[in-house]
């Protein structure tokens, strides 16, 4: 049987082509898909592209054998599958940032006992404020995140960043660090054992696509 | 459209045509652990949640509890192993060694947000009580893998690792514990990218860090052993034990079951050899079992105990659809009303009778619902059998005679 991989599209796109390039894949149908989601290769892989999100849920429920996501995503979504390998490229950081000026993390947990973070990524934002011993009130927002403190909506946001021009931009500053985040090659369980032979040989060759 | 009636988050029902294909996989799988001498014993639903404390085991906490009327806690059991320790351990605990026993029940567990998996886990399994050794792990496989052959999987795939492998591994390097507990949070995240990390942190020299960095990708044959066994000599008693469990599943006549020393359990009771099972189909292993050899002691009757179990709607995915044969049986037109002796007749020779009133509309639109192939009339002094699939007409002289016996 051959297999199915799950490819994210935006940002990680570009990267993950080259890395599946260098290991042999062949990532030209890919190139030229145009709109479609599936690219099946004759005597090849088929690849479902899908946004980064859902990457982590095609690959648990054994929709693709094999799928490429960021660190943070697996993070967020903890979802049931081997993480088999780190492709190294996509680097960037989960962080917490505030406004310019003052922090007002301290006087927002002093005065009222909790911080009002919005975010896209509500289980990453609970669990670094519970491990760091503050209460937070997560309030979920779907885009534009950095709007959400200039309007007084939160005291910060929870957010990835990779340059930081965004946040400098909306005059947001990187308070605390909360990890950090790379490309990641992940497999469903079941398909990580019926095609042992082939998930292994492939590991070892991004491994040393890498070194 | 009609009002909607919800049903609680995770659970469903299983129609006619589902619970017959259940009914026949369990079946091949409990004719296949009978013929190991596995018998079959049933626990309650609820549990006191003292029963579950004593597991002291972390997943309990996903469980539905409840309140009796003096303000105990129960739990809908969400877990089949744990009560069946506590039935062998109390009402079998003078049960000579060793105890034989399978279950064919279900679990319920809340269903976690954003997951496929349902509430109600129908699990067919077997625990062999009171021996501990590499003999018993082996029977556990092969009784797993006679029930799945039983089941028409024959793709399935049976994969073993070992925990305690794992442990004389992580001590035999010298690892202490704060690297130890990183090590075995990398291990159950299936992360092997946290494994390495944390295997680069934990010591050891030359081979011995080198198998442990590698080790929960580690598969193969016995080849896995006795590499491992030659870096890291502390392990090696470990390895040769699951060779001999290797050796052993293939005197049963069984191909022999991938080592995997990546395959752990999320259930901390395990103690030795753990068990996966895995087939095109299923998103998730459609077997997982292990030795627990610490489990029957929390109920005041210690004994090794090793098992398995089948999840069975995994396995259903896996299996496909049952051979397409129309059920054996007739509806017979008057079979409630005027003819009921015939219909008697019939059953009393075996032939399922559908009956319906003598003015029944529409006999075929019934026939084709419940998955039977002949409507029968009466016709002058005979009857006449329509073949609802093949659309023929068969005059038919004498019901007992029929082409449905």
């Amino acid at each position: 049987m051959e297999l199915r991989i799950c490819v994210p599209l935006g940002a990680l796109l570009e990267d993950s082509l080259a890395a599946m390039a260098a290991v042999g894949l062949p990532v030209d149908p890919l190139r030229d898909a145009g709109r479609r989601l599936i690219v099946d290769v004759p005597g090849g892989p088929t690849y479902i592209t899908t946004r980064p999100s859902d990457v982590p849920t095609y690959v648990e429920s054994g929709a693709a054998d094999l799928g490429i996501v960021g660190r943070d995503v697996l993070l967020e979504r903890q979802p049931d599958v081997y993480e088999l390998a780190d492709l190294g490229f996509g680097g960037c950081r989960m962080s917490w940032c505030t406004p310019d000026g003052e922090d007002p993390t301290a006087e927002a947990v002093e005065r009222f006992g909790v911080v009002r973070v919005a975010t896209k990524y509500v289980n990453c934002a609970e669990r670094f404020f519970e491990e760091t011993g503050r209460k937070a009130e997560i309030v979920k927002v779907n885009g534009s995140v950095e709007l959400a403190p200039l309007v007084g909506l939160s005291d910060g946001i929870v957010d990835l960043v990779a340059t930081g021009r965004t946040l400098r931009e909306n005059g947001l500053v990187e308070r605390e660090e909360i990890f950090t985040s790379t490309a990641r090659l992940i497999a469903n369980r079941v398909s990580h054992k019926m095609q042992a032979s082939v998930m292994d040989d492939l590991v070892r060759r991004f491994e040393d696509a890498r070194a | 459209m009609t009002d909607p009636v919800p049903l609680p988050a995770g659970v469903r029902d299983v129609l006619p045509v589902e619970a017959a294909e259940l009914r026949a996989l369990g079946d091949a799988l409990d004719s296949a652990f009978a013929s190991f001498g596995f018998r079959e014993v049933m626990t309650p639903l609820i549990e006191l949640a003292d029963v579950l404390d004593r597991a002291e085991e972390d997943g309990v906490g996903r469980a539905y509890r409840l309140f009796d009327d003096e303000g105990r806690v129960l739990v809908l059991r969400p877990d089949l192993t744990i009560p069946i320790a506590r039935l062998v351990a109390t009402r079998m605990a003078d049960q000579p060694d060793p105890v034989r026993v399978s279950y064919n029940a279900r679990a319920v567990r809340p269903p976690a947000p954003g997951k496929i998996e349902g509430a109600e886990q129908r699990q067919a399994g077997i625990e062999l009580v009171g021996m501990g050794g590499a003999d018993a792990d082996a029977e556990v496989i092969a009784a797993l893998a006679a029930g799945l052959a039983a089941a028409g999987v024959p793709d399935a795939r049976i994969a073993i690792g070992s925990v305690s492998l794992v442990s004389a591994v992580i001590a035999g390097v010298g690892a202490d514990a704060p690297a130890q507990r990183r090590l075995w949070a990398a291990l159950r995240g299936r992360s092997r990218v946290d494994w390495r990390a944390a295997a680069a942190d934990a010591g050891g020299a030359g081979e011995a860090s080198a198998v442990l960095a590698e080790l929960p990708s580690l598969r193969g044959g016995t080849e896995v052993l006795d590499r491992v066994a030659a870096a890291v000599p502390d392990a090696a008693d470990e390895c040769g034990r699951l060779s001999e469990v290797l050796r052993l599943v293939g005197l049963h006549g069984v191909a022999p079951p991938m080592v995997d020393l990546g395959v752990v359990r999320d259930w901390a009771y395990y103690s030795g050899v753990v068990i996966e099972a895995y087939a095109a189909g299923a998103m998730a292993p459609i077997a997982v079992g292990g030795r627990y050899d610490g489990l029957a002691a929390r109920f005041g009757r210690p004994r090794p105990a090793v098992g398995v179990a089948v999840a069975l709607d995994l396995l259903h995915h896996a299996a496909g659809r049952g051979a397409e044969q129309p059920d054996a049986g007739i509806v017979l037109v008057g079979g409630c009303d005027q003819f009921i002796e015939d219909a008697a007749r019939l059953r009393a020779r075996g032939v399922a009778v559908v009956a319906l009133p003598v003015d029944a509309g529409d006999a075929e639109a019934v026939a084709l619902a419940d998955g039977r192939r002949f409507v029968v009339r009466p016709d002058g002094p005979g009857w006449v059998a329509r073949d609802v699939i093949g659309g023929a007409d068969i005059a038919v002289a004498d019901l007992l005679e029929g082409p449905w016996n």
